[in-house]
């Protein structure tokens, strides 16, 4: 199966490919050229299912990284496209056209991320978050314990037990799974 | 499509959830109604959203187990299973994962198929406001929930699956104990079909109601008893096999219609099949360890690397996509929910054309599971 690598490296370039097991390839291309392959891969391959789609944030290299995971749902292959994408303009091109339930997973990415997708429908709906006016909370610097302690001080009077503390006064600093 | 419309009083707005008893959980519809039919509507989740993905991007990996098994509360086991083997497939431990271990991982996935698709079966017949059935059902899933606690100490969140096989061993007489309810369910069974299968008022509502075209199926990536009831016969466990199914003589239940009959049928023959499956099971279970020598958990890390792995939940395809970064914790988890895309965009799909009565019934052979779509 690893042919489809080879074409698409021939047809669009890519930044590089893996093999993480016999039914899952994996391969990085051009954000330019994620749609254009989408829809090749969608009309002339027999990836026609788009089974997700996701975003991780590498605040270390200011970028986006972009997941499709497309599927063969005859020789049971998936093929994971990758693309990253700069992260102070974090902007992609939809791919709803192609798979309408990419509508969800781009509002979702959207609101979590902050990653727009230009003529995508519900884009800025909220989604799962109402009222939110913190950065998006998927970002690696969103920073979920200073905003819990902002927004929803603790009770004075509670006794607070750090877990990595308490393990270390019951069980010994190297915690009670060592392995020797 | 809100306002201007509903004061031209040709549409009625109305909220379809979260309180309502034919909700399938902590989520709503915002629909329009013209009449007694829909004329669109929107999912709307967020009522149950704690931060799942995030809260395991914090967390050493051991410590994720507790979480992922939340995602969808009366199907947890094959969270687990998916947490484990994404992380085994990263950290190349999936080698390491002993015989037994994988033949009790299987046991527990199966105990959990079964135990979903009785709780599901009862209720098709309950969103239609026939009571005998669920009552029935949820009494024999009872029987399996015992058994769940006999091995895993826990009835519903089990976190029994973990790294390198499961936590504790087959206790003695498991067996003998699982068959007996297994031989009560059975016996139970044919009066169950009574009263579904044979009930005029369930095939009345439900034959031909709720067609699914087979053309969406991968336009919209859907998957199990939705695509099954279609009459094609994708399932996870054949297509991508993993576990001891490779191993075990089963297959895949099929139906034909597309409707919530075809469904609601599926899932009956897939209860027969889980039964026969635990007894293949249990009857091939070899001696051994149950768990691999693991590395220290407070101080694990995995190499970078990225992968998916998917399996077959009662509602159809649950994956996980898995990125790490050489450190002691996940960069990113992103668990895919079949519910992701049978709960709002299939939906949404649906519902122009819908009897307003049919929404709940409709609902429950979609087996829309809130907390995996927003996770």
């Amino acid at each position: 199966m690893t042919e489809i690598l080879d074409q698409i490296r021939q047809r669009f370039g890519a930044e590089w490919q893996h093999v993480q097991r016999p039914d899952l390839l994996q391969i990085g291309v051009d954000a330019k050229k994620v749609v254009p392959l989408l829809t090749w891969l969608k009309e002339h391959t027999p990836f026609v299912q788009l089974t997700h789609l996701s975003a991780v944030d590498w605040i270390e290299e200011g970028q986006f990284q972009l997941t499709y995971l497309l599927t063969d749902p005859t020789a049971h292959v998936s093929l994971m496209v990758c693309a990253r994408i700069d992260r102070d303009a974090a902007e992609a091109e939809s791919v709803s056209a192609l798979w309408p339930q990419a509508v969800t997973y781009e509002q979702e990415i959207n609101e979590m991320f902050g990653i727009r997708f230009p003529g995508s429908p519900r884009q800025g709906v909220p989604f799962i978050l109402e009222g939110w006016d913190d950065i998006p909370p998927m970002r690696r610097d969103f920073d979920t314990v200073a905003y819990m302690n902002t927004r929803h001080p603790p009770r004075p009077g509670r006794k607070h037990t750090d877990p990595r503390a308490y393990v270390g006064q019951v069980f010994g600093e190297r915690g009670f799974l060592h392995d020797d | 499509m809100t306002t201007e419309v509903v004061e031209l009083n040709r549409w009625v707005q109305i909220w379809f959830g979260p309180q309502h008893p034919g909700i399938t959980g902590n989520m709503s519809v915002q629909a329009w109604l013209e009449g007694d039919t829909f004329a669109g509507g929107v999912t709307h989740v967020g009522y149950l959203h704690r931060g799942f993905e995030k809260l395991m991007e914090r967390r050493k990996f051991i410590q994720s187990f507790p979480i992922v098994c939340r995602i969808c509360v009366p199907e947890p086991d094959t969270n687990e299973y998916l947490l484990a083997a994404a992380l085994e497939d990263l950290s190349g431990l999936d080698t390491e994962v002993p015989e037994r271990g994988a033949w009790m991982r299987t046991l527990v996935m199966e105990m959990s198929r079964l135990q979903m698709n009785l709780m599901t079966l009862g209720g098709h017949v309950g969103s239609m406001a026939l009571g005998t059935a669920p009552n029935w059902l949820i009494a024999l899933r009872d029987l399996i929930l015992d058994r769940f606690e006999e091995l895993t100490g826990a009835r519903v969140y089990h976190m029994f699956i973990t790294y390198g096989g499961v936590r504790r061993d087959l206790p003695a007489g498991f067996a003998e104990r699982m068959e007996e309810n297994l031989r009560t369910i059975e016996k139970k069974l044919p009066l169950v079909d009574n009263v579904i299968f044979d009930s005029s008022v369930f095939r009345k509502r439900a034959v031909g109601v709720g067609v699914v075209p087979e053309e969406w199926v991968d336009e919209m990536s859907l998957s199990g008893p939705i695509v099954r009831a279609m009459g094609l016969p994708r399932d996870l466990r054949k297509d991508f096999p993993y576990l001891k199914y490779p191993e075990l003589d089963f297959e895949v239940v099929t139906a034909h219609g597309s409707d919530i009959y075809a469904r609601a049928w599926v899932r009956r023959r897939e209860i027969s099949q889980s039964i026969d499956l635990i007894r293949q099971i249990l009857g091939r279970m070899p001696e051994g360890p149950y768990c691999a020598k693991l590395p220290n958990m407070l101080t694990w890390t995995i190499p970078p690397g990225q992968t998916y792995v998917r399996a077959e939940a009662t509602r159809g395809e649950m994956g996980y996509y898995v990125v790490t970064d050489g450190s002691d914790k996940m960069r990113r988890v992103h668990v895919r929910g079949p519910s992701y895309v049978h709960g709002v965009a299939l939906l949404e799909r649906m519902l122009p054309g819908t009897n307003i009565a049919d929404l709940a019934p409709l609902m429950v052979s979609f087996q829309v599971c809130p907390p995996e779509i927003e996770r």
